[in-house]
């Protein structure tokens, strides 16, 4: 599954360092909504609708909610580019890095935020940050938010020697470690002092080339010590799980679902930084069901235990003010970094993903061949 | 034959059903582990996931749309790839290659190919996505496979029988439902089994040509992201045990039938 | 199964039931709306014939060459979807990207090389098996011996492969069992090699190479054999000589559908594969995944694939015919 990351100069701030908002009422929907009818589609992944919650909308709004389950981002777009001009979906689930290629390709709507009564419920850090606004609108409600972390096996590798991406290159875990090729162009580019976003060589192309090409040498030729590159969570979780590798680069979801499973896992952010990325709820241009697909939008941020549970499911960090008061102990470890380690994080940046992909998807085939 | 070579034979044999079903036992196992990941060690264990599947009318009923399918869509595919298959190693005539290679052709295609090119066509052919749309993908994509396993047969198919049965007063269409048909039988059983497997083990086309209902793969992939739990493990064994007791049953069946006949 | 012989006996019943009185063929070709049909029809070869192909041809023309003519002209764009207000030209530049970059044509060779070699492997394993139960074991047991191998198949690609990753992982069940037995202290890396990717390949397509294999072995005359063995022939020279020729068209067609169905193959040489496997497959899909304007390249590899295969398939069945003509 191919990710195309978005961005953000803005630093990442831990959810529990922002408190204090009221707790929503468990009667939150009753009060907000007269029983409409009809029907809301939706495409989304496994887990991200919470059941508990789609029940009690449907019972209390009277709109039947089709769920359509996908697995990843890049079949949502080729679907929806075969059913334009009239699809059949109302809500999509992007993450922000993939706004400009849906936006550009005229898929979706503009995102109308007065008509969501519950946007201040998400944090400000998401909805707010400049990644969020693309032409001069916002496209997408943020849900849920993802990083690249180095994962890491507790029993085999110690917490300090995970402090930096430069142990997943070490001779001593020679073959036991796996990446996400293109994910890990965009760090390695950052591990050598450059922008991985590549927003700074917007002007300067040969510059552009130059880096990503130094980026290619430099994996090419730690290409005998990497045991696998993969695609999806699900491998990179198997793989841990089979002590195919000891540690590896991956999102924090997956990481996090093996860690509240008990699986001796760590997860850190390395001092030479990361990047994170933010699942959104979109809107379809010329969605079937525009009204109910608004009443679904706002429904879903009304209360940060909706949050939590689509947490506690996916193991991403929702991006809700308070969620993680909904979570236990062990969900609230799995889903939250150290200050200091948040400190290193940054939103990917979509501004130059025409020219830093043009230089990346090559350079991600070259690899594989080499 | 000699006796070391029958038992060498059965070695192999029973070497390779270790390969096939080691794999097998092991998906089984899996879904009896406590834990969100399947993989060893196995420190508890439980039938939650078992009995989840069983409570779940959603996983049940996308196991009955994916049956429905697979059987339309084999219908389908081997009427037409036998029809096809008949017509090509009937006699030469002009453009024969060509056809044939038309014909191969849909097997010929990666799926994500074929998924968005047969969604786009669909959509110029005023297909509405769901069940209709889907079968029709399988049964054109299927009919390849009807086609090559059935011209195999028909090519070793003995002139003189149905010469003999012209003679004996046949006109060729009844010469072809009496003789050629019955002797097609197993070519159409095995391209049968594979169309079934071949439409049952599809995501893809599934995918772009699926309304809201997910067929059973679909739904594996989607609840795969989450991470690959033994409750894949759990749905992928109850569907087996579920397609195994019809396909025991068909195959009693059609031996009763065929007793009686 | 004793197809020939009912075929055979059948034959003698055409038209008329066993007792020589006219049954349901003989009465439906005398029957009036029966008669008028074939009249109409006409007696003409040539003209019965095309009646014949009128509905296979119309269907391979509609059904078949439809979506790929689609993808076709995609092919020959330079931007698919088309986005608003932007204009879409011809081109021939997607065709020559493929030839332009090695990191193109190396994965497409690969793919061609595996799936020749993984069909060649699954010929080899499964012959011995289904000679074994097309030869050794009594027609009573075979249909059941038979439908045993075939369970397996049922279960979807993914979850086999994943089952394949519980067996071949460090801590998978091979490891576990061999370090049991304590012949190894440190598990032996099998995953993500070309052996798992071989060995996971092998498992889903072994069903298409076993059963026309079965079919072939299974209706070859055992006297054949006797025969050539009364005349001295060897085991291997009768083989050789008499088992293989009669069955190089179950060869030939189960070669092709593992060929075609090993081309195709995504997840599991994804899954399984280790860092320099990448197929053509993967690269195409890359296309389709990553950004909208890339479709036409997509297209265009997937032509390009499309007519290797059939290019080779082609040649493997001319090969094919001509070995059996040249031995019978």
């Amino acid at each position: 599954m191919t990710r195309r990351p978005i961005f953000n100069r803005r630093r990442f701030l831990g959810t529990a360092a922002l408190g204090g908002a009221a707790l929503a009422s468990p009667a939150y929907l009753r009060r907000a909504y007269a029983q409409s009818g009809g029907e809301v589609n939706i495409w989304t992944y496994n887990n991200f609708v919470p059941e508990d919650f789609q029940k009690q909308f449907q019972d209390e709004t009277g709109i039947k909610v089709n769920v359509r389950l996908v697995d990843d981002q890049g079949k949502q777009f080729n679907l929806l580019a075969a059913e334009q001009p009239n699809p059949t979906v109302d809500i999509m689930t992007v993450a922000g890095h993939r706004f400009l290629q849906f936006v550009d390709s005229d898929l979706l709507a503009p995102l109308d935020t007065d008509r969501l009564t519950n946007w201040g419920n998400i944090n400000p850090t998401f909805s707010e940050s400049d990644w969020a606004t693309v032409r001069g609108n916002k496209w997408g409600a943020p849900i849920l938010s993802g990083m690249e972390v180095l994962s890491y096996n507790t029993d085999y590798v110690s917490a300090e020697e995970a402090q930096t991406w430069d142990t997943l290159f070490s001779e001593q875990y020679s073959g036991q470690t796996a990446y996400i090729i293109q994910d890990m162009m965009s760090i390695v580019m950052l591990m050598m002092g450059y922008d991985g976003n590549m927003v700074e060589y917007l002007d300067d192309p040969d510059t552009a080339a130059r880096i990503v090409e130094e980026a290619k040498q430099f994996l090419i030729e730690k290409k005998p010590l990497v045991r696998k590159y993969y695609d999806s969570g699900a491998e990179v979780q198997q793989m841990f799980v089979n002590q195919d590798i000891v540690l590896g680069h991956s999102w924090n979801g997956p990481a996090a679902a093996l860690i509240t499973d008990g699986f001796p896992l760590g997860m850190a952010i390395p001092q030479e930084g990361s990047y994170g990325f933010v699942y959104t709820f979109n809107i379809a241009n010329n969605a079937p069901n525009m009204d109910n697909a608004y009443t679904f939008i706002d429904a879903v941020l009304a209360s940060p235990e909706i949050g939590a549970a689509m947490t506690r499911a996916s193991g991403f960090i929702s991006t809700y003010k308070d969620a993680s008061q909904h979570l236990n102990d062990l969900e609230r470890k799995a889903t939250s970094f150290p200050d200091e380690q948040l400190a290193n994080l940054q939103f990917f940046r979509a501004e130059a993903n025409e020219l830093k992909y043009g230089l990346v998807d090559p350079a991600v085939e070259a690899i594989k061949a080499a | 034959m000699t006796r070391s070579t029958r038992i060498f034979m059965s070695c192999i044999y029973w070497a390779f059903v270790l390969y096939v079903f080691v794999p097998l036992i092991l998906m089984v196992l899996m879904g009896f582990k406590d834990s969100k990941f399947i993989g060893f060690p196995i420190t508890s264990w439980t039938l939650d996931w078992y009995v989840g599947v069983f409570e779940d009318a959603e996983i049940l009923s996308t196991f009955g749309y994916s049956v429905a399918i697979a059987v339309l869509s084999t219908a389908i595919s081997v009427v037409v790839g036998t029809w096809i298959a008949v017509v090509l190693e009937g006699r030469k005539f002009w453009g024969r290659a060509a056809m044939f290679g038309m014909t191969i052709l849909p097997a010929l295609v990666p799926g994500i190919i074929s998924a968005i090119a047969f969604r786009i066509y669909a959509r110029a052919l005023g297909i509405e996505p769901g069940m209709g749309a889907i079968v029709w993908a399988h049964a054109v994509h299927n009919v390849p496979f009807v086609v090559l396993v059935v011209m195999a047969r028909l090519s070793t198919l003995p002139k003189s029988q149905i010469e003999a049965a012209r003679d004996l007063g046949a006109d060729p269409f009844v010469a072809f439902l009496r003789i050629t048909v019955p002797y097609l039988v197993p070519a159409i059983i095995g391209a049968s089994i594979f169309c079934l497997l071949l439409s049952f083990d599809d995501f893809v086309r599934s995918f772009f040509l699926g309304g809201y209902e997910p067929t059973l793969p679909v739904l594996i992939f989607a609840k795969l992201r989450s991470g690959m739990s033994p409750e894949i493990n759990a749905i992928a064994t109850v569907a087996l045990v579920l397609t195994a007791v019809v396909g025991v049953w068909a195959e009693r069946f059609t031996r009763r039938t065929n007793k009686e006949a | 199964m004793s197809q020939d012989v009912a075929a055979a006996g059948r034959r003698r019943d055409a038209v008329s039931g066993s007792d020589g009185s006219p049954v349901f063929w003989g009465r439906l070709i005398a029957s009036a709306p029966y008669r008028a049909l074939m009249a109409l029809i006409g007696t003409s070869p040539t003209r019965q014939f095309v009646l014949l192909a009128a509905l296979p041809v119309l269907w391979v023309l509609t059904q078949h060459l439809g979506p790929m003519l689609q993808m076709l002209r995609v092919s020959f764009t330079d931007a698919y979807p088309v986005a608003v207000g932007a204009e879409q030209n011809f081109t021939f530049d997607n065709y020559l990207r493929f030839f332009g970059d090695s990191i193109f044509w190396m994965p497409f060779f690969r793919t061609l090389t595996f799936a020749a070699v993984f069909t060649f492997c699954t010929l080899i394993i499964t012959y011995p098996v289904a000679y074994f139960l097309a030869r050794h074991v009594s027609p009573k047991n075979r249909m059941l011996m038979l439908l045993l191998l075939l369970i397996p198949f049922w279960v979807g690609e993914i979850v086999r492969t994943y089952a394949i990753m519980i067996l071949l992982g460090n801590t998978g069940a091979v490891n576990l069992a061999l370090r049991t037995l304590g012949l190894i202290d440190r598990p032996i890396p099998f995953m993500y090699t070309s052996f798992s990717m071989g060995a996971g390949i092998v498992y889903l397509t072994a069903l298409y190479m076993l059963l026309p294999l079965y079919s072939a072995l299974e209706k070859l005359p055992k006297s054949l054999n006797e025969a050539a063995a009364d005349l001295g022939a060897g085991a291997w020279t009768r083989f050789r000589r008499v088992t293989l020729p009669m069955t190089l068209e179950g060869i030939s067609s189960g070669c092709t559908l593992v060929f075609l169905i090993s081309t195709g193959f995504y997840a599991t040489p994804v899954l399984l594969g280790g860092p320099s496997t990448t197929v053509f497959a993967e690269t195409i899909a890359g296309f389709f995944h990553v950004a909208g304007d890339e479709w036409p390249t997509g297209a265009a590899f997937a032509t390009i694939m499309f007519f290797a295969a059939l290019v080779i398939t082609f040649a493997f069945q001319r090969v094919m015919k001509a070995l059996r003509k040249g031995d019978s």
